[in-house]
């Protein structure tokens, strides 16, 4: 038996010398009529009439061209992409969510900017989808962590539900107010994921640090020993100590459990999304329309301006591998046009990436967003490397939990930011 | 002979010599690129993949618990306590789900405003924070993964029982040994091949098919105390795009499969030389 083992290992060896490497991605999922498109949308309902707005655009000028959409779960969407990649049999069209999950795969990218310099007025977010100056795709949703609020339980707290709170400390005094009278907790919050302190992270991060440190931080000179970051991260800890969030933080899921808390009255806040989930919409199913608010984060320091944090969403980029690069990037500008996008944002809630889209029928919440992109400025964790994000997740257990220090997180998350 | 070695090298030693190459090249800027040990090195600084490392040999120590437990089933199941049928079906349903629904169940079951909390809160015990709880997590997970997976142990050992020989039961009896008496010197030493068959297919079932519990009951948190060294590929391969580093995290994974697997050949076949 043994001898037989060692055989197999001799033999692993001698064929793990004899060959290369893994990847040879130059060979492309479609042909010179035929795109294939991955995503996770194209299978949902409210993203069909989207997608049909899409398909008849570029069919206009390629009525020959057949484009099929490839739904993958979003769970695996990122395993299945890489595997399809390294297979070299990758996608010509792909969404990507910005920042590090696109970055972190640029070099499978086109870059894009010759091809979509016509759509650089009309959209936003493009910098969530941009690495070394260059472009890999084009914005779809903008994808931001507004601050919403239940006016209906601050009604019952006998609270102004139109004049929120505009400082911390009255903030907190809200949140004691509301706990006595309605039972509900302040914060909805959900990280069992980790993802918890990334909403928080950047829903608070204008609230705190002063415009400049933040400008700073998203162009990529990050002071992790800073008072002011500093003074985010315990404020996390705070937060929980507290006992201003639900209680299992660290076993609630964000997707849905969380946003669950704030849709059936039991949390007073919750630090959602902008995109097609965990919104305004999602909210309005259970909520009436006009009892969900939108706030700005509450001043913790004077010298800090609160602003919308907000980046762009998702957006298509096209393989490097395709066989007609233009031909691919005439596809992705189909789906982001002002025609198709308006359909997402009618049908899925989306705050898309052209603000020319009116989303007033969206009701209060909708609005207050759209208000808040033109001084919005870009969320905070979406500018760390993935690797970094990684970590914060189970470091921002660990603060909850009490197993480390702020201090100590900090200096591990400043080691990996430098690392990238 | 011929086209069976060709099957197995194509579909078996092929792959893998492509995966344990992978591991010695680079990700991202160095993608495709000859890096060494690298990776490997990598893995052996990285504390989330020491802590997959060390959960396996939790794992190791909860063996006996995993084993124990299918094996009193069994026990109890042949010497006929009443509905014994009917514990056989129940004990086995498990292992028909899928890990996610099963995964599924629990976290609903063990969520802190779940109703195992409720339960503890009426006899006056305070909620345990099951899952979100780094010290209590990981139990609660492999806790889990052995009620799900339990019945296929116990058939196994019902299948051993059929092998025992009824006199020495009988003998037992007419001799007045008690129940601890007899599963001592007569079940265990008769079940020893049964036995040690169990301890091998469950370690391997503990070390490569909890992706999906982990997955969906705990994400690999908190403060990653649940990660096993299958999530942590998963993670890297598929979330932080670093496939040669998985693929060096896949190699030691396999090595310590084959080093459990030797270890476990060995004790079988001195137990066979034994019976």
């Amino acid at each position: 038996m043994e001898q037989r083992l060692s055989w197999s290992f001799v033999l692993v060896l001698v064929l793990c010398a004899a060959c290369g490497s893994a990847t040879a991605p130059d060979s492309s999922g479609g042909s010179a009529d035929r795109l294939v498109v991955w995503d996770w949308k194209s299978g949902d309902a409210t993203s069909a009439a989207y997608l049909d707005r899409a398909r008849a655009d570029f069919a206009k000028g390629h009525p020959d061209v057949e484009v099929e959409f490839v739904a993958q779960p979003f769970d695996q969407y990122y395993t299945l992409l890489g595997a399809a990649v390294q297979a070299g049999r990758g996608p010509d069209v792909i969404l990507f969510n910005g920042g590090g999950r696109i970055r972190d795969r640029a070099d499978s990218l086109l870059p894009l900017d010759e091809y979509v310099a016509g759509d650089r007025q009309r959209l936003v977010g493009w910098d969530a989808f941009t690495k070394d100056g260059k472009t890999y795709a084009s914005p779809v949703t903008l994808q931001g962590h507004p601050l919403y609020y239940d006016k209906a339980l601050y009604e019952r707290a006998g609270l102004d539900p139109d004049a929120p709170a505009t400082t911390w400390d009255d903030f907190v005094e809200d949140c004691r107010t509301i706990a006595d009278r309605t039972g509900a907790t302040c914060f909805g919050v959900g990280n069992k994921e980790g993802i918890g302190i990334q909403f928080f992270l950047s829903c608070m991060g204008s609230a705190v640090l002063s415009p400049a440190e933040y400008d700073a931080w998203t162009a990529g000179k990050r002071n992790w020993t800073s008072p002011g970051v500093k003074r985010i991260f315990e404020l996390w800890q705070q937060v929980d100590a507290a006992g201003l969030n639900n209680d299992g933080v660290n076993s609630t899921a964000m997707f849905n459990d969380a946003f669950a808390l704030f849709q059936s009255g039991r949390a007073a806040h919750v630090i959602g999304l902008m995109s097609d989930v965990g919104h305004w919409k999602d909210f309005a199913e259970f909520l009436d329309p006009d009892d969900i608010g939108v706030m700005a984060a509450p001043v913790v320091d004077p010298a800090a301006t609160p602003s919308l944090p907000y980046d762009g969403g998702i957006g298509y980029g096209v393989a490097k591998w395709t066989r007609d690069p233009a031909l691919a990037a005439d596809l992705v500008r189909s789906l982001t046009s002002t025609g198709a996008l308006a359909a997402f944002s009618a049908d899925a809630g989306a705050i898309t990436s052209d603000t020319g889209i009116d989303v007033s029928a969206g009701g209060p919440a909708a609005t207050a967003i759209a208000a808040g992109i033109k001084t919005g400025k870009p969320a905070l964790h979406v500018a760390l490397p993935s690797t970094t994000v990684d970590l914060m997740g189970r470091l921002s257990q660990q603060l909850l939990s009490g197993s480390t220090t702020v201090d100590e997180a900090l200096a591990q998350l400043a080691a990996s930011d430098r690392a990238g | 002979m011929a086209p069976t070695v060709l099957i197995v090298v194509a579909l078996r030693l092929w792959p893998l010599a492509l995966g344990v190459n992978f591991s010695f090249t680079g990700d991202g800027d160095l993608n495709g690129t000859p890096v060494g040990l690298d990776n490997y090195a990598t893995l052996l600084g990285d504390p989330l993949f020491r802590t997959a490392l060390g959960n396996v040999g939790l794992l190791v120590l909860l063996l006996p618990v995993a084993v124990a437990i299918p094996g009193l089933l069994a026990t109890a199941i042949h010497l006929r306590v009443p509905g014994h049928r009917v514990y056989r079906a129940v004990y086995f349903f498990p292992a028909v789900l899928s890990p996610v629904i099963v995964g599924a169940i629990f976290t609903l079951l063990l969520g802190y405003d779940g109703p195992l909390n409720d339960l503890l809160g009426v006899v006056g015990l305070g909620p345990v924070d099951w899952l979100g709880d780094p010290d209590v997590a990981i139990f609660a997970v492999v806790g889990v993964h052995v009620w799900a997976t339990f019945g296929m142990a116990l058939v196994v050992f019902l299948a051993g029982f059929s092998t025992l020989d009824p006199s020495l039961l009988d003998a037992a009896r007419v001799d007045g040994a008690s129940l601890p008496q007899t599963l001592r010197h007569v079940i265990v030493p008769g079940l020893a091949r049964t036995i040690q068959f169990v301890f091998a297919t469950t370690m391997i079932g503990m070390l490569t098919s909890m992706f999906g519990l982990l997955f969906v009951m705990t994400g690999g948190g908190p403060e990653a105390s649940t990660y096993l060294p299958e999530y942590y590929i998963w993670v890297q391969q598929g979330q932080l795009d670093r496939p040669a580093l998985a693929s060096a995290a896949s190699t030691a994974l396999f090595l310590v499969m084959l080093l459990v697997g030797l270890a476990q050949v060995g004790v079988l076949r001195r137990a066979g030389r034994e019976g």
